[in-house]
C-alpha cells in the first residue's frame, strides 16, 4: 500500500502536559487504521494536527509523499482530509440537508440556493449510509445518534481521500454501527484512508487493519487487531496489566440513608424526551452503592435531577427521606447543605467552567469553608484542592492550569473532587464514565469503593451494564419512569438487567444504546 | 507527563514545574496586562506628541494629568460596575441613564426640597442601588436578556429623571439659604493634597481598589467568574446563580447612581439629560481592559487602565486641538484594535 499520509516525530505540547511526543504514523490508502488509547493518550491531538485544527506542532506530515503544513481545517479539506468530530459541529436550527452543504451550498443557475437538488443528493448520501431520515428536518429535533449519522453522511459528501472518525459510534445502536461498518467497508475498496478511533476493542476487531496504541503522548505498539486479546490491548493501553477492573467493594452497608417513597413529578410544562419520576420508590443504605439500570429515556437523570432538586417545576408527590427526616431540595444549595452531591452526565456542558484553573473548579461548591466573612483564605483553599488532587490522582501540571487543558477522565475527577469537598453523605452520580478511559474508570470505580467503605451512599446512573454489575452492590432498573425491578449483584447479571429493562417484546438492539461496556 | 504524575503523591504539587511556568508565560503576562501596557504605549505617545509652551511638555504638567484622570473618574466609576456586570456575561445599558437620574435626583433634594447632603445622597445611592437591584431580578428570575431589561431600563431611568426635574436641567447654586445646596456637598468638586487631587479622582480610586481587593479575597467573586464561565455548571456546583446576578447588577446601579452624584458635584447641576451614551464609553473602557463580553474572563485592574487610556487619548487629542469627530475616528480604532489584540490571547 502507498503511504497516504505520513506524519513523523510530531510533537504537540499544551501548558505542562505532553500530549504528543515523537509520534510517527503512517496510513495507507484503502486503509482502516484504528487508534486506541486512554483518553489524554494524545490520539484526538494527533489527529486534530492532521486535519489541521491544530497548527502549531513539532514534525512534518506528508500526503502521498508530498510534505504539507496545513494552516487550518479548510486548508487540510482541500487537500482530501476530512473529520469527524467526537463534538458533533452541526448547527442545531438547520436542516439536515443544510447541515451537509454547509459552507458549499448547491446554487441553481440564478446563484440561489438549490434546496430541491440539496435536499435530493442529502436523501442519496444518507441511503448510502442506511439512514432513512427526512433531510428537510432541524437537526436539532434529531437523536444523537441521529445526528451522528449526519456528521459522517457530511464528511463522505466531501469526498475526502482521509477520513478521520473519532468515536463515530458513541451514540449509535448496534443496528446503526453495522451501517456505519458497511459504509466504512464501501470507502476501503475505493481507496479511502481512515482513521478510527475508538475504546471499544470488538469494533477495532471488526472494522481495522491495524491498530496503534498511544500512552502518555508516544505510540507503545502497533499490531493487528484480530490477532490480539481485549486483556492484551487494555495492557498496552493502561501500561499495566488490568486483573480486575471492578473493585466490587465488600464494605456492610449500614442505616438507611435514602428512602424515596412513590416519588412522582408532573412537570408544569413537559418536554419531549424527557420521562419524569411516575411512582419510584427505591432505598440506598450508607455504605452502598446502588445502581440505576434503564433504556434510553427511562428516567435515570430525571430521577437524580428531581432528588437533587434541579428537574423542572410541577407537583412533586411521594416522600424522600434522608437519613429519616423527608426532604424537598428547591435547588442545588439545598441539596448540598442537605449532604447530596451530583455529578453531572456532560462535564463540559454543565461540570465545569473549562477555561477556568483546576483550583477554581475544584472548590467552587465548598468556597464558603476557606476562610471567613465571605474572604477566601488562599491557603486554605490550595491544601483543600492538593489534597484532592492527591487523593483522586489527579494527573496535571499545575493547579493554576485551565481545567480544559486535562484530559476527559482527569476532567471527570475535577468534577468528583469538587463534590467530595462538600463531604456529602449520599452521591448522586450520572454516567460518571462515559467518554472517560479505561484507566481513569478503574480509579473512578476504586474511588466509589473507598467512598463506600466510609459509609457514603452512591447512587450509580448508567448505560453500562458491566459497570453496574462489576460496581453496585443492588442495581435498580427503571423503565418509563417506574421501578420494575431490584436486583443484588451477587445473584444476577447483566442479562437480568436488560431483560427488565426491557420488558417485553422490545428489540434487543436498541437497549442501552449500543454502548459497549468496560473492557 | 510520568514525572509530573509522579510529584502527586509528594505533596509538591503545589510548587510549579519550571517547564509549564515557560511555556507561554510571557506571552500569557504581555496579553493579561495588555491594557497597562497599551496605556503606557498612548501615554509615552501623548509626552511625545504634546505641545509644548517655554519648553515645558503640557501633557505631563500637574494640572493637566489632574484633569485627566477627574475626566475619567466618572466614566471609570461606571466601567468598574460594567466590568461586574460583563463578567457574569451580561450586559448593563442603563448607567448612562441611571446617572442622569442621580444627577436630577441630588439637584432636585438638595436644591428644591432643600434636604441635607446625607439624606440626599443616602437617597440617591439608594435609588441606583435598587434600580439596579430591579434590572438583576428581571434577567436572573424571569430570565429576560440582560441586554433587553438594560435597555428598558435606560429609558425608564431618563423617563424618571425627566420627570422628576420637570425636564429641566436644575442648577445648583451653594449656601444656606431655601433653594441653596449645602456646602458641604460642594466639597466633593473641591480638590485635596494641598489643591492637586480632585476629590472625584479619589472616590473613584477608592472605588476602584475596593473592587479589585473584592475581586481578589471575596468568596462572592469565585461565584461570579463561575456564573460569567458556566452558569450551567456554577449553579448545579451549589453558586447561587440568582443572587449573584442581582446583587452585581445591584452592585452595578450603586456606582452607577455615585458616578451621577460626582457628574452633578462637577458641573453644579442636574440635567435629565446627564450621562447620555456613557454606556458606551464603559463598556469601550471594559473591552480595551481585556475583560470578555462572553463572561468568567477579566479584571476590574484592565478596565481601570482602560478607562485611563481612552481618558490619556481624549486628553492629548483636545490639548493638539484635534477636530472633536476626528476624535471619535481615532478612539473608535482604538476599540477596535483593543478587541483584535484580544483574539490573539493564547487560549486552550
Amino acid at each position: 500500500m502507498a503511504d497516504l499520509v505520513r506524519m513523523a516525530a510530531i510533537g504537540k505540547r499544551y501548558g505542562g502536559v505532553q500530549a504528543c511526543h515523537e509520534v510517527d504514523f503512517v496510513l495507507g490508502a484503502g486503509e482502516v487504521h484504528a487508534l486506541l488509547g486512554e483518553n489524554g493518550a494524545g490520539k484526538s491531538t494527533l489527529m486534530k494536527i492532521l486535519s489541521g485544527d491544530v497548527t502549531e506542532y513539532a514534525g512534518s506530515i506528508a500526503i502521498n509523499g508530498t510534505p504539507v503544513r496545513f494552516s487550518g481545517p479548510t486548508d487540510a479539506q482541500a487537500a482530501g482530509i476530512a473529520m469527524i468530530h467526537q463534538e458533533l459541529d452541526l448547527v442545531p436550527g438547520l436542516s439536515v440537508a443544510d447541515n451537509i452543504f454547509l459552507g458549499r451550498e448547491l446554487r441553481t443557475t440564478l446563484r440561489t440556493v438549490d434546496r430541491r437538488r440539496m435536499e435530493r443528493e442529502a436523501r442519496e448520501l444518507l441511503d448510502r449510509s442506511g439512514v432513512s431520515l427526512d433531510p428537510r428536518r432541524p437537526v436539532g429535533e434529531l437523536r444523537v445518534g441521529e445526528q451522528q449519522l449526519v456528521t459522517i453522511a457530511k464528511a463522505i459528501s466531501l469526498d475526502a481521500r482521509v477520513l478521520i472518525m473519532d468515536e463515530p459510534t458513541s451514540a449509535l445502536t448496534s443496528s446503526e454501527v453495522e451501517r456505519l461498518f458497511d459504509v466504512i467497508r464501501e470507502l476501503r475498496s475505493s481507496g479511502v484512508g481512515i482513521v478510527y478511533i475508538s475504546h471499544r476493542m470488538e469494533e477495532i476487531a471488526k472494522v481495522a487493519d491495524r491498530a496503534t496504541v498511544l500512552r502518555n503522548g508516544k505510540i507503545v505498539t502497533s499490531f493487528d487487531p484480530r490477532k490480539l486479546s481485549t486483556a492484551e490491548v487494555v495492557q498496552a493501553m493502561v501500561g499495566r496489566p488490568v486483573q480486575t477492573m471492578f473493585t466490587t467493594p465488600d464494605t456492610d452497608t449500614g442505616d438507611e440513608l435514602l428512602r424515596v417513597e412513590n416519588l412522582s413529578l408532573k412537570a408544569r410544562r413537559p418536554r419531549p424526551g424527557r420521562r419524569d419520576p411516575d411512582g419510584i420508590s427505591l432505598t440506598v443504605r450508607s455504605g452502598e452503592i446502588v445502581g440505576l439500570a434503564g433504556l434510553l429515556g427511562a428516567g435515570r437523570t430525571e430521577l437524580l435531577e428531581t432528588l437533587y432538586g434541579v428537574a423542572p417545576g410541577g407537583t412533586r408527590t411521594g416522600r424522600v427521606l434522608l437519613q429519616g427526616k423527608p426532604i424537598r431540595p428547591r435547588g442545588p444549595r439545598q441539596a448540598l447543605a442537605h449532604g447530596i452531591g451530583f455529578v453531572p452526565e456532560d462535564r463540559r456542558a454543565s461540570g465545569l467552567v473549562l477555561f477556568h484553573s483546576i483550583l477554581a473548579n475544584t472548590v467552587v461548591s465548598s468556597l464558603p469553608s476557606y476562610g471567613r466573612l465571605g474572604v477566601i483564605a488562599r491557603r486554605m483553599e490550595r491544601t483543600a484542592s492538593v489534597r484532592m488532587a492527591d487523593r483522586l490522582r489527579l494527573k496535571f501540571g499545575r493547579l493554576q492550569d485551565e481545567v480544559g487543558t486535562l484530559s476527559g477522565g482527569n476532567q471527570q475527577k475535577v468534577v468528583f473532587g469538587r463534590m467530595l469537598l462538600t463531604e456529602p453523605k449520599l452521591l448522586l452520580l450520572d454516567e460518571p464514565t462515559r467518554g472517560v478511559d479505561v484507566g481513569a474508570k478503574a480509579e473512578i470505580y476504586r474511588l466509589l469503593g473507598e467512598l463506600a467503605a466510609q459509609g457514603l451512599g452512591v447512587l450509580l446512573a448508567s448505560s453500562e451494564l458491566p459497570e453496574l454489575v462489576g460496581v453496585c452492590d443492588r442495581v435498580v432498573v427503571l423503565r418509563d419512569g417506574r421501578d420494575v425491578a431490584s436486583f443484588s449483584t451477587a445473584d444476577s447479571g447483566e442479562g437480568d438487567l436488560l431483560a427488565a429493562a426491557m420488558g417485553q417484546g422490545e428489540v434487543f438492539e436498541e437497549a442501552f444504546d449500543g454502548s459497549g461496556g468496560a473492557q | 507527563m510520568t514525572d509530573v504524575q509522579d510529584k502527586i503523591p509528594d505533596g509538591t504539587v503545589g510548587a510549579a514545574t519550571p517547564v509549564a511556568q515557560s511555556s507561554g508565560g510571557v506571552a500569557a503576562t504581555l496579553f493579561r496586562f495588555q491594557s497597562v501596557f497599551g496605556l503606557i504605549a498612548v501615554f509615552v505617545a501623548a509626552i511625545i506628541f504634546s505641545p509644548r509652551k517655554n519648553g515645558e511638555i503640557l501633557f505631563v504638567s500637574a494640572d493637566n494629568l489632574a484633569n485627566v484622570v477627574r475626566a475619567v473618574s466618572e466614566i471609570g466609576i461606571i466601567a468598574v460596575g460594567m466590568t461586574f456586570v460583563i463578567l457574569i456575561g451580561g450586559i448593563d445599558l442603563s448607567v448612562g441613564a441611571v446617572l442622569g437620574l442621580a444627577a436630577v435626583g441630588s439637584a432636585v433634594l438638595m436644591v428644591e426640597n432643600d434636604w441635607g447632603f446625607l439624606p440626599s445622597v443616602v437617597l440617591v445611592l439608594a435609588i441606583g442601588l435598587v434600580f439596579g437591584a430591579l434590572q438583576g431580578v428581571a434577567t436572573a428570575m424571569i430570565g429576560i436578556q440582560s441586554f433587553i431589561v438594560t435597555l428598558a431600563g435606560l429609558q425608564i431611568a431618563r423617563g424618571l429623571a425627566r420627570i422628576w426635574s420637570g425636564g429641566q436641567g436644575v442648577a445648583i447654586a451653594y449656601g444656606d439659604g431655601p433653594k441653596e445646596a449645602p456646602t458641604s456637598f460642594a466639597l466633593l468638586g473641591e480638590r485635596t493634597f494641598g489643591g492637586l487631587v480632585p476629590i472625584p479622582v479619589i472616590i473613584f480610586a477608592v472605588v476602584a481598589i475596593a473592587a479589585v481587593v473584592f475581586l481578589r479575597v471575596s468568596a462572592f467573586s469565585r461565584h461570579l467568574y463561575a456564573v460569567g464561565g458556566n452558569e450551567k455548571a456554577a449553579r448545579l456546583s451549589g453558586v447561587p446563580v440568582v443572587r449573584v446576578k442581582i446583587a452585581v447588577f445591584a452592585i452595578c446601579g450603586l456606582l452607577a447612581s455615585l458616578a451621577g452624584i460626582v457628574h452633578a458635584v462637577q458641573l453644579n447641576q442636574g440635567s435629565p439629560n446627564d450621562g447620555i451614551g456613557y454606556e458606551l464609553d464603559a463598556i469601550a473602557a471594559v473591552v480595551i481592559g481585556g475583560t470578555s463580553l462572553a463572561g468568567g474572563r477579566g479584571s476590574v485592574a484592565g478596565t481601570v487602565a482602560g478607562a485611563l487610556l481612552l481618558g490619556v487619548l481624549n486628553n492629548i487629542l483636545a490639548l493638539n486641538n484635534i477636530d472633536s469627530n476626528i476624535q471619535l475616528l481615532i478612539k473608535g480604532l482604538v476599540i477596535v484594535a483593543a478587541a483584535a489584540l484580544q483574539r490573539l490571547r493564547p487560549t486552550s
